[in-house]
């Protein structure tokens, strides 16, 4: 069943899950996922290993069959539909590429599959060979290349074709540290250039924040928060969103909530309208206080202390200096806290340190449900 | 470890060595120089012929001119009987004289050849596919195929002698020339194709998953991506595949035995060597150079293909 | 399947799904290799079975006799001799053929020059065809121009007289184990060494560290890694074995083992196939017994 000829089509694909459900034997992997991407958007899908986020990507791609539920592309279901005639590109997590052709070869095979004109196909080449400073290369074979080098052609490979849609399955996994950093520019600028609707999956947040247009955070099969990388950094739906994204990840701290006010370790805190409208019996109710690092300040570095919710007598036990700014790792009671704090901070190890927030960067979580009051 | 080895053990290494060199070869030493050997030196326990007699050679190889063979006294006053017809004395003549070949190597080459290359080509074919379906595709049956093989593997030769020739003489090709050279392929194909099949599928095991995902995602259908990707891929099984199959079909005796016998004509080369045995020409230089001429074909096969086939055959299985 | 909603622009018409394809292709690519399979080594299995209880006649039909073939086998002794004959065929060249393996194994770990052309070399003997060496092989023990003889009676003087080892089959059968080691031992060298190579080279040092030398390092590290491959060696050698049948008949015809027993019945003297059948059968389910042993008991190790 092929899908009409798309290079007719000036517009980008959209991608609608519903209600999909995928079990591999009799262990299911994907629960009731629902999920509707549009045209030209950056999607990154984002999870520890094994949630299914993978999964998801290859169900699009037709590489794996679902069990129930639909898959629309272009409000057309293909669930029947084979994974070549879908006219998708993808780049592989381990990249996939032709041993036995060059890397001229491997990047334009789409292209002579879909009997493509030959000048297309060169100058297509040629701008995704500049685009990708692949130039030199061309002539060579993958076991040439080093893994950077290879990266490239698979992405060569995705940007030359004329498809709609583009999948990344965890791209950037198998690069070091520096070269990731370069390569998350350049599928920013491509995805600028060529405004292809596209799924990339990854377990590094970093990513996902940096490249999404939307994140979907996803975790045993079922996804947790969908939303803009800013609104999940700002209002996580649960401890699991809250902790996954942003680092280093947002401190969790036990504390018990009463009419009016929180106590932490035996301090009391007041609290303020936000979060005033949850639901309190008399004698208190166990939560989970969440804050990021990032929103502390030291109390000697700040004139607006009074106004100020705060955290007195945390005491200091490792500090890690970042250039601009220090990690430190306190402990208050017989909990743990991490703040971020800027280079004014003096405190040193052993110390004791008062940290300054404002109540409206909290978060309240069931202990529970892990669910956001 | 990286001590050096001392002189002693230098010693009795490259003793093993020569010892295990010896093992093997010293066959193949003698029955290179026993056919280089005039009769009478034979006895000559020396692997050195005192003088290098070639007559063997030529005489199976076709090179030298129609043997004039004793006639005993006996016919020759015979033959003198001016009472005897021509043609009966020609005929009585041709009893004793050997125009015919004693050993047509050339045609039993050829014979052997085109069988042992057809059966390993059809083997090879076949077992591609075969293989692909089980090692890469997911259906019903598949892990049954898999388990299959290796069971088939080992069920052949002698086991199979008795009804495959009841079979052959049932449906009437072995009474034929060309039914039982048909048949003789057909057995070589069924005794190559389950070991073609374990060494192919353990190969395209090997082939990572993704790279025929990648090219569906270009565009090929599956079997687009067989003949594109993964056949240029195994080039160099196939290859040792075939050279594997092609070498179990040359050296095959008992089958070709059963049903090639009555025709002497299409006598494959190792049941030429044996007819040779049996026939009154069996002596000794012959046999021994006739030998060194059905061995020939496989050294150099093997030397040809011996880095592929050591690798391979460990890692693709082996078959007796 | 959930039905399709209306909101669809198509309706599709009832289609193959993704895996539903991928078994039809699957089944179409492997048909060709079953069908020969089935038709070439299924079939005549399940007919020599059914042979064997018939008096197969080489003109006209054959005559149904029940177990009487089974019965001759049982109460003659050519078959019980026969028997006897390949387990030591078989236990002398399995165990030989391993032992040998193993000890060549370990002499072409060590590095020397010129290895790799050894290399090559001692896989010569599995390659040559049966039929090319043999007859070397029946020079070298003539009584009157082979070496053996000369080197026994006139050199080291240990036997009085000349004699044919191959004529005896006492001895011949001795000849054909050696013959069998000699010609197979190159694949169970082939199997051992790459495990042998395998072996993680620490696992020397540490047990070097701990006072072993190279003997104790033998036996305590090397050893125990390889039974793996040993016992799945020696199954296989097993199997291989039990279906020689040039190796045995070529070299010396008076060597009876199960396979020369079955092609004298079928093909020579008095030619009784249904006989021949029933011996084969009776192979047939040792050789059966012994492929369910590897599948389910090796293959799990």
């Amino acid at each position: 069943m092929r899908l009409a000829p798309l290079n007719e089509r000036d517009t980008m694909s959209t991608v609608t899950l519903n209600g999909i459900y995928k079990k591999f034997d009799e262990t299911e992997v994907l629960h009731n996922i629902n999920l509707e991407i549009g045209e030209g958007e950056f999607v990154v899908m984002v999870g520890p290993s094994g949630c299914g986020k993978s999964t998801i990507l290859r169900l699009i791609a037709g590489l794996e069959e679902v069990t129930q539920g639909e898959v629309l592309i272009d409000e057309r279901v293909v669930n029947m539909v084979e994974p070549h005639h879908r006219n998708i590109a993808m780049v592989f997590q381990n990249y996939a590429l032709y041993p036995h052709k060059s890397v001229r070869e491997n990047i334009i095979f789409g292209l002579k599959r879909a009997k493509v004109a030959k000048d297309i196909i060169e100058g297509r080449l040629k701008k995704a060979a500049k685009m990708l400073e692949l130039e030199d290369l061309l002539d060579r074979r993958p076991s040439q290349l080093s893994g950077g080098q290879r990266q490239r052609v698979a992405m060569g490979r995705v940007i030359v074709r004329d498809a709609n849609l583009f999948l990344f399955d965890e791209p950037l996994s198998n690069l070091d540290a520096k070269l990731r950093s370069r390569m998350r520019v350049e599928i920013r600028r491509i995805h600028r250039e060529y405004k292809t609707t596209s799924i990339y999956v990854t377990h590094d947040q970093v990513e996902a924040m940096t490249l999404g247009d939307r994140i979907v955070v996803m975790k045993d099969g079922r996804i947790e928060q969908v939303g803009t990388p800013m609104e999940i950094y700002l209002n996580p739906v649960n401890i699991f969103v809250a902790t996954f994204i942003g680092a280093p990840a947002m401190n969790i701290i036990d504390a018990m909530l009463y009419l009016g006010f929180i106590e932490v370790e035996g301090q009391k805190i007041a609290l303020n309208n936000r979060v005033e409208k949850i639901p309190v019996p008399a004698s208190g109710r166990r939560v989970k206080l969440g804050i990021r690092p990032d929103f502390f300040i030291d109390e000697k570095n700040t004139e607006h202390g009074a106004s100020l919710s705060r955290i007195e007598n945390a005491l200091v036990d490792i500090v890690e200096p970042l250039g601009f700014e220090r990690e430190i790792d306190a402990t208050i009671g017989s909990q743990h806290i991490k703040a971020k704090l800027d280079l004014r901070t003096t405190a040193g190890e052993g110390e004791k340190i008062t940290l300054c927030f404002d109540m409206d960067r909290v978060h309240l979580f069931d202990p529970e449900t892990g669910m956001r009051l | 470890m990286h001590k050096r080895r001392s002189f002693i053990q230098n010693i009795m290494l490259a003793g093993a060595v020569v010892l295990l060199l010896l093992f093997c070869l010293f066959p193949f030493i003698q029955i290179l120089s026993t056919s280089l050997k005039y009769q009478f030196d034979w006895g000559n326990p020396s692997l050195i012929p005192r003088k290098i007699n070639m007559d063997a050679y030529r005489e199976l190889l076709g090179f030298s001119a129609t043997k004039e063979v004793e006639i005993p006294e006996s016919i020759k006053r015979l033959l003198d009987n001016p009472l005897l017809k021509e043609e009966q004395k020609q005929k009585i003549l041709e009893r004793y004289s050997s125009t015919a070949d004693i050993f047509p190597f050339a045609r039993y080459f050829i014979n052997s050849f085109l069988l042992s290359a057809g059966a390993a080509a059809v083997s090879l074919v076949l077992a591609m596919f075969g293989a692909y379906s089980f090692s890469r595709l997911r259906y019903r049956g598949q892990k049954i195929m898999q388990r299959g093989v290796l069971f088939v593997y080992m069920v052949g030769g002698v086991l199979l002698l008795v009804p495959l020739y009841q079979m052959g003489v049932k449906t009437g090709l072995a009474s034929t020339v060309w039914g039982s050279v048909l048949s003789l392929l057909l057995i070589y194909i069924i005794q190559t194709l389950p070991v073609s099949l374990y060494m192919l599928g353990n190969y395209f095991r090997t082939i990572p998953y993704s790279i025929e995902e990648a090219a569906a995602m270009d565009g090929c259908s599956r079997l687009e991506s067989i003949y594109r990707i993964i056949l240029p891929l195994s080039v160099p099984m196939m290859v040792t595949v075939f050279i594997y199959c092609f070498i179990i079909a040359w050296n095959e005796f008992l089958f070709a035995s059963v049903f090639l016998r009555q025709f002497p004509d299409f006598h494959t080369l190792p049941l030429g060597l044996q007819s040779l045995f049996v026939s009154r020409n069996a002596i000794w230089d012959r046999i021994m150079s006739a030998s060194i001429l059905t061995l020939l074909p496989v050294v150099i096969c093997f030397m040809f293909a011996m880095r592929h086939l050591t690798g391979n055959l460990v890692e693709g299985g082996v078959k007796e | 399947m959930r039905p399709l909603p209306c909101t669809l622009i198509r309706i599709y018409p009832l289609q193959l799904s993704l895996s539903q394809k991928e078994s039809r292709l699957g089944l179409k690519l492997i048909a060709p290799c079953i069908g020969v399979i089935g038709i070439l080594i299924i079939y005549p299995i399940l007919y020599n079975i059914y042979l064997s209880f018939f008096d197969v006649r080489l003109a006209g039909e054959n005559i149904f006799v029940g177990l009487a073939n089974y019965e001759r086998l049982l109460r003659e002794s050519g078959f019980f001799s026969s028997l006897v004959t390949t387990v030591i065929y078989l236990a002398g060249s399995v165990i030989g053929t391993t032992i040998l393996g193993l000890l060549v194994a370990l002499v072409m770990s060590i590095k020397f020059p010129f290895r790799n052309i050894v290399r090559g070399v001692i896989l010569l003997p599995y390659f040559a065809p049966v039929i090319s060496v043999v007859f070397g092989w029946q020079f070298f023990f003539d009584p009157v121009n082979g070496i053996y003889n000369h080197l026994m009676v006139e050199t080291l003087g240990i036997a009085g007289s000349r004699y044919n080892l191959i004529g005896e089959p006492r001895s011949a059968l001795g000849i054909v184990i050696i013959f069998s080691i000699w010609k197979n031992f190159p694949i169970s060298y082939l199997l051992i060494i790459s495990r042998l190579q395998s072996i993680n080279k620490d696992q020397y040092e540490a047990a070097a560290m701990d006072g072993c030398g190279p003997v104790a390092r033998f036996f305590h590290v090397t050893l125990p890694e390889l039974y793996f491959v040993m016992g799945t060696l020696i199954i296989l050698r097993l199997i291989w074995n039990l279906n020689k049948f040039e190796e045995v008949f070529l070299l010396a015809p008076n060597v009876w083992t199960l396979p020369v027993f079955t092609y004298y019945t079928a093909f020579t003297g008095i030619i009784d196939q249904g006989y021949a059948a029933a011996i084969s059968v009776v192979q047939f389910v040792v050789l059966a017994a012994l492929i369910i042993f590897y599948v389910k008991k090796v293959l799990k190790w």
